[in-house]
């Protein structure tokens, strides 16, 4: 980036202006209209609404000319709600935005609610066209099933999200090494479970733990089984232009019968359907779990808080141990673009200007703007980059909170700088990020499919019987009270009866569409 | 035999004494009304015999047998409540069954008793009714024949008419009192209406306070009230009062209030040495004699007292006339002889000293009463 | 037309006349046209191919589709079985307790006890689902949970209650009772202390013992609002406490836990299905409405006590 915004310059400097007109236009100047402008906008998310009063939004409406001022209210917390009584109402303001945008416009855009932005951005928004040029993926993640963009998302930027931790203290008590694949991984949880490394002479270990039991059925990708293509919990996935849906196949029988016996052995959490969110809160601060998947930040901050409590505590990520086939694979990551963001009404009679005022914050001035606040306010620029003054990452409030407070990092259209997160990322969660980014265990993201009307009648008809059925068999099997490999073939079986190869049918003609063709 | 007797029966809610140690003997057969104004404790005396309320002293029998501590079902008593107590749910012959089928008696003695009852109290074809289907007379009934069917040794009422319209209670006592005069049980009967008290009752106990003010038969209290309270409280329209002072001259005894001075009879307890003693003088409404009356009767002729009505109330063969002396309300009850023509001329009221009573301002009790004789 | 001339004339009168009445009458009668009568109107769209966007006008029609989609799936049919089962135990076992409670109440004479004991019983009602969800997830925890330590204490292994599909009703149905019981009895007590208390007294006299004056004076006269709160549960009995089972249950224990509401709320997570959703709700309404009627009906006619 920082080499980017150099060569630019030597570029105008060197007066090769002429040579991009319309490049080198967006950038001298940001003012989208001399004369102020003001637009109207619904922005709802769980926890706010758009502020005017943002010093962001003051700062925007400064450099563009463009002032935007809104009209969601706080009576609801619920965004999908707010979206709907505004739909409803049929009083549209220019601009939507806010919570879960994504399918709402991808149905109601073709339906004439919302302006299509493709030829918008061709035309007028240079910064944004450049991004969606280097990115098509995201380009033909977001667009609706006419090939229309209909929203600007919020692009988050970082990929890691949840890594496997272990209690690294533990492993040093009982003289064991981090493991490296799946027996191993399986001789540390016996070893945790019978040879009390908390030292209580008590057998009350928890070895494997997770907040919500969903994330457990990750365990199946160490029988290179899968759960989720995507942050969003069952969904499907995409192997070399396929859609599938891990549910249905080998490593997944594999990986829930041995899940089945780690639960039958004590090796997870025997409460691990009903103990809720305060699981990791409550087994991590009584010296009890062993080992889980979770987030970076918030997980490796135990090594801070649990100091005290617990003498020599130790939680530290580990690389995904080698499945069964030697592949390590970290399923979860952050998603690269995100359903939040914002998009232009049919109602709006300033296309133009508000498609340049959105091109706005994927200026250089603009994106920072957007992470990182008020210059000499929030940062000061430092060898180019923007760093945090001493009090805002000293203070008391959260560093995200403190940023929305002012209208930073809200989900409106913009990318995200991973500089941001990085600069108040304790030392353990950027250590994991490191160990993470080496072993380069990701895998490519499913970004999901915009749906015709035809597709979208299929899909809703079967999806959310078939995916019950799913879930019903899956827990019966963990818990025992079935068998996944007497069930397997009568359970196929009656996905076939229940639609569920339609669902892929419906699926791979929207991918195919979208993604094109492999 | 004595029906039910009280002995200094008390009656005390925590620290406060509502009822203060009753003697009351009711005979056999009798039938014995307690009247009195609200809050004086005839209820609440009522209720204790019935066994509804604990006695915090004294001794109270029935039939010879002290019950103090006798569960009421074992008094054997049979009450009859001011609002029926009827069972909304049970027919008419179900409710007056309900006694009976507590105390499990056969089938056959239920209907026999309770076709019987109901054919006295004209109920029997009613029998299959709810108590909201029936007219407020009828539903006393249904009150009556229950309490009836017990064939109980004495039958209590708590106001029992005051519920229903004044045609329908004057018609339901003279049925009560056959009733009673047919069984011939000791009965207790409390009533705030002293009509009723006068018609139906042997034996009339007015009380007010907790206490016990006089004990009589109607015609006794009616005459010789044994003080204020009882004057004022029997009767109706209740006896007008004059505050007086007592004038003696030569020897004779006057009542002196403002400008008028009325002549009195004879006293054997007030003398010459009572002159300016304070008194109360009352007179029943029929005891004055207006002007048409009075000329023929030497007696009358001069003791009487200039007026101007304020109001005639004709009643048929009667009429009132209202009045103020000494800014109290004073009623006279006059004949009309078919006209108030003659009424309406009235300009003085005529005492006859013999009908004159004289109660004691400061204690309120009669002077003169028979009783101290 | 002078019969309707002169009735409008008669109307117009009478209303200048008890305009009082009729003012106050007015905001019940708007709140039932704005928020009863008006919504039925958007009944339609259980027949519609529905977007919020087009509206209810503009969407077009789709027959009975979406009941066949309803019925077309096991799933739904289970939920309705379940619902009904749910409801009809809870009706079994939880309307009976309130009354229970309500009679033990009326037979307390010290004051303090009783007031004590009642506010026990009321206070779960005033828990938020969410906690008393909490309290139950905890209550049958295997490990810390106090019914599983007494199943220890006893010698049994413990139960994993929660993922077992058999132990469901029984936990929802209990909680449920203990949550609402209480509260539940108050109606009853309002209708106790409406007996009129001489009813009591003449019974005494009469020589009932306190069991006869439960039986024959107590209960009898409380059976009216008996019926009528028995009517309103049994017109109820489709719907059940939803929020309690989206906390409660799993995947594993669907087969016993899953309620039409439940399955239409998961149905609703995928792709708002407000047409699908209508045409469940408008279905529980058209058997709310049998329920009640018939209800009402076998009522009146048996112990002449009925909503209308």
């Amino acid at each position: 980036m920082r080499l980017k915004t150099l060569s630019l310059a030597i570029m105008v400097a060197a007066g090769l202006a002429s040579t991009t007109p319309v490049f080198a236009d967006a950038h001298s100047s940001t003012k989208v209209t001399d004369k102020p402008l003001e637009l109207s906008i619904h922005f709802h998310t769980k926890k706010y609404v758009y502020d005017d009063d943002w010093l962001v939004e003051k700062e925007a409406a400064k450099r563009t000319g463009v002032s935007l001022k809104n009209i969601a209210s706080m009576a609801t917390t619920n965004s999908q709600e707010a979206f709907n009584l505004l739909i409803a109402s049929g009083d549209l303001p220019d601009i939507v935005g806010g919570a879960s945008m994504k399918e709402n416009v991808n149905q109601y855009g073709p339906e004439g609610a919302f302006a299509p932005l493709n030829d918008l951005i061709e035309k007028h928004a240079p910064n944004m066209k450049e991004y969606f040029d280097a990115n098509p993926a995201i380009k033909a993640a977001i667009s609706a099933a006419d090939g229309q963009m209909y929203y600007i998302p919020y692009l988050p930027d970082g990929k890691y999200g949840r890594a496997y931790f272990i209690r690294t203290d533990w492993l040093k008590k009982l003289k064991l090494e981090v493991p490296n694949n799946i027996d191993e991984l399986y001789e540390v949880l016996v070893a945790f479970r019978d040879l009390d490394p908390n030292g209580n002479g008590k057998k009350d270990e928890i070895p494997y733990f997770n907040r919500n039991w969903e994330e457990m059925l990750r365990l199946v990708v160490f029988w290179d089984g899968r759960t989720s293509g995507s942050d969003t919990r069952h969904d499907f996935h995409v192997h070399e232009g396929e859609v599938r849906h891990g549910y249905v196949g080998e490593g997944y029988k594999n990986g829930i019968r041995h899940i089945a016996k780690w639960y039958k052995e004590k090796l997870i959490d025997p409460e691990i359907f009903t103990r809720g969110s305060r699981s990791r809160e409550y087994l991590l601060s009584e010296d009890l779990g062993g080992v889980t998947h979770d987030w970076f930040a918030s997980t490796t901050g135990y090594n801070v808080s649990m100091a005290k409590k617990v003498p020599g505590f130790e939680l530290k990520a580990f690389a995904p141990p080698e499945s069964i086939s030697g592949k390590r694979i970290e399923e979860h990551r952050r998603t690269p673009v995100k359903p939040e963001g914002w998009a232009i009404t049919a109602a709006n009679k300033n296309p133009i200007e508000t498609i340049k005022y959105f091109d706005f914050y994927f200026s250089e001035e603009g994106r920072r703007l957007a992470n990182f606040g008020i210059e000499g306010t929030h940062y000061d620029m430092v060898d180019g980059n923007p760093i945090f003054k001493p009090e805002v990452l000293t203070s008391d409030k959260p560093i995200n909170a403190q940023m929305w407070s002012v209208g930073a990092q809200v989900p409106r259209g913009f990318r995200q700088d991973y500089a941001y997160e990085k600069q108040w990322s304790n030392k353990f969660a950027l250590e994991g990020i490191a160990l993470y980014d080496q072993g380069d265990y990701l895998i490519p993201q499913f970004l999901g499919v915009a749906f015709n009307a035809e597709e979208k009648k299929v899909f809703d008809k079967y999806w959310a019987t078939a995916q019950n059925y799913m879930l019903e068999k899956q827990q019966a099997w963990i818990l025992g009270s079935s068998d996944v490999d007497k069930d397997w073939d009568a359970y196929i079986a009656q996905l076939d009866r229940m639609g569920y190869p339609k669902v892929i049918e419906v699926m791979q003609s929207a991918h195919d569409r979208q993604y094109g063709k492999k | 035999m004595s029906g039910v007797k009280l002995d200094k029966i008390v009656k005390r809610y925590g620290n406060i004494e509502v009822v203060h140690g009753i003697d009351l003997e009711v005979q056999s057969q009798e039938f014995v009304v307690l009247v009195g104004p609200s809050g004086c404790g005839k209820s609440t005396t009522l209720r204790m015999v019935a066994g509804l309320e604990e006695i915090s002293g004294g001794t109270l029998t029935i039939e010879d047998k002290v019950v103090n501590n006798v569960a009421p079902k074992d008094r054997d008593v049979a009450m009859v409540f001011q609002n029926y107590a009827l069972y909304p749910h049970l027919n008419v012959y179900e409710n007056m069954a309900f006694g009976l089928r507590i105390r499990k008696e056969s089938k056959e003695s239920i209907d026999k008793q309770v076709t019987e009852v109901a054919e006295t109290l004209g109920l029997t074809d009613y029998l299959e009714r709810r108590p909201a289907d029936l007219s407020g007379g009828q539903r006393q009934r249904v009150a009556m024949g229950r309490a009836i069917v017990r064939h109980p040794k004495v039958f209590l009422f708590d106001e029992p008419l005051s519920n229903l319209d004044a045609k329908l209670r004057t018609q339901m006592r003279a049925e009560i009192k056959r009733l009673h005069k047919r069984l011939g049980v000791t009965s207790l009967y409390v009533t705030h209406d002293q009509v009723e008290a006068m018609t139906l009752a042997d034996r009339i106990v007015v009380m007010a306070n907790g206490r016990i003010e006089q004990v009589g038969t109607p015609m006794d209290l009616f005459n010789n009230p044994k003080n204020i309270f009882v004057a004022s409280f029997i009767g109706s329209p209740p006896m007008n009062q004059i505050d007086a002072e007592i004038d003696v001259v030569e020897g004779k005894l006057f009542a002196k209030f403002g400008d008028h001075r009325l002549a009195l009879a004879d006293s054997k307890e007030l003398g010459t040495h009572c002159q300016g003693h304070k008194v109360v003088l009352g007179i029943r409404p029929e005891h004055i004699l207006t002007n048409a009356q009075a000329e023929a009767d030497p007696e009358t002729a001069t003791n009487a007292i200039p007026v101007e009505l304020d109001l005639i109330e004709t009643l048929g063969s009667e009429a009132l006339l209202h009045t103020m002396v000494m800014d109290r309300p004073f009623v006279v009850k006059a004949e009309t002889h078919g006209d108030i023509a003659h009424l309406e001329k009235t300009s003085a009221f005529h005492f006859k000293p013999s009908m004159i009573s004289l109660f004691d301002k400061e204690t309120g009790d009669a002077i003169d009463h028979p009783a101290k004789a | 037309m002078n019969v309707i001339q002169s009735k409008i004339g008669w109307f117009i009168r009478h209303v200048r006349r008890e305009w009082q009445l009729y003012l106050m009458l007015a905001p019940t009668v708007i709140w039932f046209i704005l928020f009863l009568y008006k919504p039925m109107y958007g009944l339609q769209i259980a027949f519609k191919d529905y977007s919020i966007f087009r509206g209810i006008e503009g969407s077009s029609w789709v027959g009975f589709e979406h009941f066949y989609t309803l019925f077309g799936n096991d799933q739904f049919i289970r939920a309705i079985w379940n619902t009904l089962i749910i409801s009809s135990l809870s009706l079994l076992f939880g309307f009976p307790i309130p009354i229970l409670l309500a009679l033990m109440f009326n037979e307390i004479l010290n004051q303090t006890f009783k007031r004590t004991a009642q506010t026990i019983v009321y206070l779960p009602h005033f828990i938020s689902t969410v906690i008393i969800a909490g309290i139950v997830i905890t209550a049958f925890s295997p490990s810390s949970g106090i019914v599983n330590q007494f199943l220890v204490w006893l010698g049994m292994e413990p139960i994993y209650f929660l993922t077992k599909p058999e132990w469901f009703r029984p936990i929802f149905i209990g909680s449920g009772i203990w949550q609402e019981a209480g509260f539940g009895s108050i109606v009853f007590l309002a209708a106790m202390a409406g007996v009129n208390p001489s009813l009591y007294e003449s019974a005494v006299v009469d020589g009932a013992s306190r069991w006869q004056m439960m039986w024959k004076i107590t209960i009898p006269c409380i059976l009216p609002t008996i019926l009528i709160m028995l009517i309103i549960r049994i017109g109820n009995l489709l719907e059940v406490g939803f929020e309690l089972i989206i906390l409660l249950y799993q995947p594993a224990t669907y087969s016993t836990a899953d309620v039409i509401s439940t399955f239409i709320y998961r149905q609703g997570l995928i792709g708002a299905q407000y047409d699908l959703a209508a045409a469940a709700g408008l279905f529980n309404a058209v058997v709310a409405f049998i329920l009640v009627m018939t209800a009402n009906t076998i009522s009146k006619h048996y112990s002449r006590t009925s909503l209308w």
